[in-house]
């Protein structure tokens, strides 16, 4: 008998009045023992599924028909209180963002405490405070976190986004469930943390012995963590089997499209791009930036986000910036932007020192991209209203903002009939086109892209990198690009650096640094990425346990 | 706590000090702006230009005003607010026999607001959009819609006619009105005392203003309390332990509570102002002889030295007021302390 069966589920939500279907026919089977992934572009129904067997649903969902079957019962019949007590006992979730999956005024051991506490009456057997207290330092440290009493202690605010996704993974393991569900863990985190993350939870369910279900949208994801794979398109199952299977012949278009879309880090899938050998549009000499902070009674904090870096960007090249979350990639676009002065060194524009115009950069040599087109959009205002604020700074007139707005629609492949539209009638894609449109708008000659696709599904992005090269190709931009997905770099970028604490650590064409990383903090970086097929795997840089330690901020201290 | 909270609140006190050197100046200049010389005030109409002048100088209206303003401010911090114009007697005498009159309505109100206002905001998130919820809403909306005086009135009408024996003017029942403690706070001296007797009369005296002038608060508190519990309903951490099995009630009134205390409290610390304001006019209606009503009377004749000490003394109600919610939100918010010791 299979511990989890979905068979033939359909699942409704309805809000102002209006019913929308989330899940058609989902039927879905887990043994005992079985690894299985859930794969899925947002809105898939992925974690909808998930919900509907941990009974979380919102109050407006409504199971229409079908039946998940739990051990051979049937869930959907059993009542309420029957459901609540497997909740955390027999199945158990990761919560995909840590950083708010605890509420910011309680401590860490308040959590686990009460969830333990209520946990033990469900199951009949009531526990003393000093009992949990064991019991609840001992699973810390089964997930790596090597001083229990201080995360105890300590309140959300003050654990690293990986610590708190690891006291999720000890929350989720606490009474050794028969089923885990995680649910996109470590996506809001940086990718050398996100895969020491994902490694501790193979592990975990290696040695445990526990049934796994992962709900992800990354296939490079799957490929550690899962035997058996199921693809989700629009609430229905498109696809499943083996996972070696569905990589390497996918049945369905769906299947095809979704692996195809993942930009390849080595093989001969890897795209070289022409290495631009134009005259340096942007050049840094001996740049810092350091920031300080007035204190009342001690002397001023000073922090260096950015250490004396050089830097030039060419015209007509597409400039990647690597780097963790903290590592002063955004301080240094700025710079280059001329939004912001550095605190040492000099910046030139053509060769032209910035300070000899006032230390402004002219707003026709750099316009931005941010990375979430839902908050970098102004939701009430339409995509017309948006687009025409740039044009009036440029003093245009009524008749030619009209023209130059429709041109620009055209340009980033939307219908002028979105001028009237507002950013919640829009995909995250079209978005992020209004968005490329509007940094377009200035007529710049550089276009900063901050992580322009990590807010959107591997499909989406494929077509925007494909738009963006397009732009480029057509309208001779330069860009700098600035992410942490060295896969996506690799394939779309001329030139790239790595930054590490401030400093660049790496410099130069993508297939050299990947085929030799000389800096150790590169390497840890690369072999962080997950990849789709062992071939990569095996080509990617070795990286020692010293190394790791040295220069990778530890999640687990 | 540490170094982060004693800094935390450091800095408040630095600021809420600014804040009341401000407010002397305001004062200041207003009430030498205003037309009317202090001097021919205290006087009346019948006193020769010659009395007026000497009084003038005697009371160092002939110096320059900045030199006016440091001794204004160098006697106010001494609690010297000078003579009163009307009566001739200290100010500070006068303010500190009617301050604690004052000081017990608002702290009454303050503790109604909080106890009503808090659950009520709860609840109706909770039971949200059943009757319930909508009854709250309603009640919530009247309390912030009508003004104060109108429910000190209808209580009173209320009491007199359907409580015919509950007091409805003054503190106490006249057979103990010449009992004297040592706070000026009725209920508290009497429990201090050992005379529960004045304890409850002060209780019986203080129900209705107190109820009166909290109303509008415990509106506001109830619709912030409601809107702050439904906001982090919304949050992942409710998702997280509920799909733990954490039964409902328990994030509900521990998790979900503690977060949505905070806004309420804030709320709380501005409402002060305005509390202060509709005490004027509540204490006049209950005949209550407080720190309010002898400020209207100021106001109204013109004794512009105690004027000055009513501003300046309300003024530090809502500054310490202040000050005490914002080490109430420290202590809730452990992200507050962080963010100053950092």
């Amino acid at each position: 008998m299979a511990l989890l069966d979905i068979r033939n589920l359909n699942l409704s939500f309805t809000s102002y009045g209006r019913t929308q279907q989330a899940l058609r026919d989902v039927s879905l089977t887990i043994e005992e023992g079985q690894r299985v992934a859930l794969i899925g572009e947002t809105g898939s129904g992925k974690s909808v599924t998930s919900k509907a067997v941990l009974n979380t649903l919102p109050g407006n969902a409504r199971v229409d028909s079908g039946q998940i079957l739990w051990r051979g019962e049937d869930l959907l019949k059993k009542t309420t209180g029957q459901r609540e007590a497997l909740k955390g006992i027999e199945m158990s979730v990761v919560m995909q963002d840590p950083l708010s999956s605890f509420n910011p005024v309680f401590t860490i051991g308040r959590h686990l405490d009460d969830v333990l506490y209520w946990a033990d009456c469900r199951a009949g057997r009531p526990t003393g405070r000093k009992d949990r207290a064991g019991r609840i330092a001992e699973i810390l440290r089964k997930v790596q976190l090597a001083d229990p009493a201080r995360v105890v202690a300590a309140y959300p605010a003050e654990l690293s986004g990986g610590m708190r996704q690891r006291v999720l993974i000890a929350l989720a393991l606490m009474n050794r469930p028969a089923l885990l569900i995680s649910d996109e863990p470590g996506t809001a985190l940086d990718v050398t943390t996100q895969d020491e993350i994902l490694r501790l939870i193979n592990k975990l369910v290696i040695d445990e012995g526990l049934t796994h279900l992962m709900i992800t949208h990354n296939l490079g994801v799957v490929r550690a963590t899962a035997d058996d794979v199921y693809v989700m398109n629009k609430g229905e199952i498109v696809e499943s089997g083996p996972l070696r299977r569905l990589f390497e012949a996918p049945k369905t278009a769906y299947a095809r499209d979704l692996v195809d879309a993942i930009p390849p880090l080595y093989g001969p899938g890897v795209k070289d791009q022409k290495v631009s050998d134009g005259a340096p549009l942007v050049e840094l000499k001996a740049v810092t930036k350091t920031f300080r902070r007035k204190r009342l009674l001690r002397p001023d904090e000073a922090t260096q986000a950015v250490r004396g870096v050089d830097l030039n960007i060419a015209r007509g090249e597409i400039f990647g910036l690597a780097g963790e979350s903290g590592s002063g990639k955004t301080t240094l676009a700025r710079m280059v932007m001329g939004i912001m002065q550095p605190s040492e060194g000099r910046v030139f524009i053509d060769g032209r020192p910035l300070s000899d115009t006032g230390g402004r950069a002219d707003r026709r040599l750099a316009q931005i991209v941010y990375q979430n087109p839902g908050t970098s959009l102004n939701p009430k205002r339409t995509v017309g209203q948006t687009l025409d604020v740039p044009l009036r700074f440029a003093g245009l007139d009524p008749k030619d903002r009209q023209r130059r707005t429709d041109e620009l629609l055209e340009r980033v492949d939307l219908p002028r009939s979105f001028v009237a539209r507002f950013p919640h009638e829009l995909s995250g894609g079209q978005k992020q086109r209004v968005a490329i449109a509007r940094a377009l708008a200035a007529d710049p000659r550089l276009i900063v892209l901050d992580e322009p696709t990590s807010a959107l599904d591997v499909s989406v992005q494929k077509r925007v990198i494909a738009l963006l090269e397009e732009l480029r190709y057509e309208l001779g931009l330069t860009y700098l690009f600035i992410s942490h997905d060295l896969s996506l770099m690799r394939n779309f970028c001329s030139r790239i650096s790595v930054m590490f604490k401030g400093e660049m650590v790496e410099q130069g064409r993508p297939s050299e640094v990947f085929a030799n990383p000389a800096h150790p903090y590169t390497r840890a970086l690369i072999a962080a990425i997950p990849v789709v097929t062992d071939a990569e795997e095996a080509m990617k840089p070795k990286v020692t346990p010293e190394e790791k330690q040295r220069f990778l901020v530890s999640s687990a201290a | 706590m540490g170094p982060g909270f004693a800094q935390f609140l450091l800095k408040r006190i630095v600021g809420f000090a600014g804040v009341l050197l401000v407010l002397a100046l305001m004062i200041f200049v207003l009430a030498r702006v205003v037309p009317g010389d202090p001097a021919r005030i205290a006087l009346g109409p019948t006193a020769s230009a010659e009395q007026v002048d000497q009084l003038r100088s005697e009371m160092g209206l002939d110096d320059p005003l900045p030199q006016q303003f440091v001794h204004f401010v160098a006697n106010a911090v001494q609690g010297d607010f000078g003579i009163s114009l009307i009566s001739g007697r200290p100010v500070a005498q006068e303010i500190a026999a009617i301050l604690p009159a004052t000081l017990e309505l608002v702290l009454a109100t303050l503790v109604i607001m909080l106890l009503v206002g808090l659950p009520l905001g709860v609840l109706a998130a909770r039971y949200r959009n059943t009757w319930a919820d909508t009854l709250l809403r309603i009640v919530s909306l009247l309390g912030v819609t009508m003004p104060s005086f109108l429910f000190a009135i209808l209580l009173q009408l209320f009491a007199a006619y359907f409580l015919v024996s509950w007091p409805i003017l003054g503190r106490l029942d006249n057979a103990l009105s010449g009992f004297d403690g040592p706070t000026g706070l009725h209920t508290l001296d009497g429990l201090l005392t050992g005379r529960i007797d004045v304890t409850l009369s002060a209780l019986q005296h203080l129900a209705f203003p107190a109820i009166a002038l909290a109303m509008s608060g415990i509106g506001q508190i109830m619709r912030i309390t409601r809107s702050a519990m439904i906001e982090h309903q919304r949050r992942d951490h409710v998702q997280t332990l509920r799909s733990f099995g954490v039964p409902g009630r328990v994030v509900t009134f521990r998790y979900l509570f503690k977060l949505s205390a905070i806004a309420p409290l804030t709320i709380m610390g501005l409402e002060f102002a305005s509390l202060i304001g509709n005490a004027f006019v509540v204490e006049l209606i209950f005949s209550w002889g407080g720190f309010a009503s002898a400020g209207l009377e100021a106001i109204l004749q013109k004794d512009l030295n105690a004027v000055m000490a009513v501003v300046l003394v309300s003024g530090c109600f809502f500054v310490v007021a202040n000050l005490l919610i914002d080490v109430l939100i420290g202590l809730i918010d452990p992200r507050l302390r962080m963010k100053e010791s950092r």
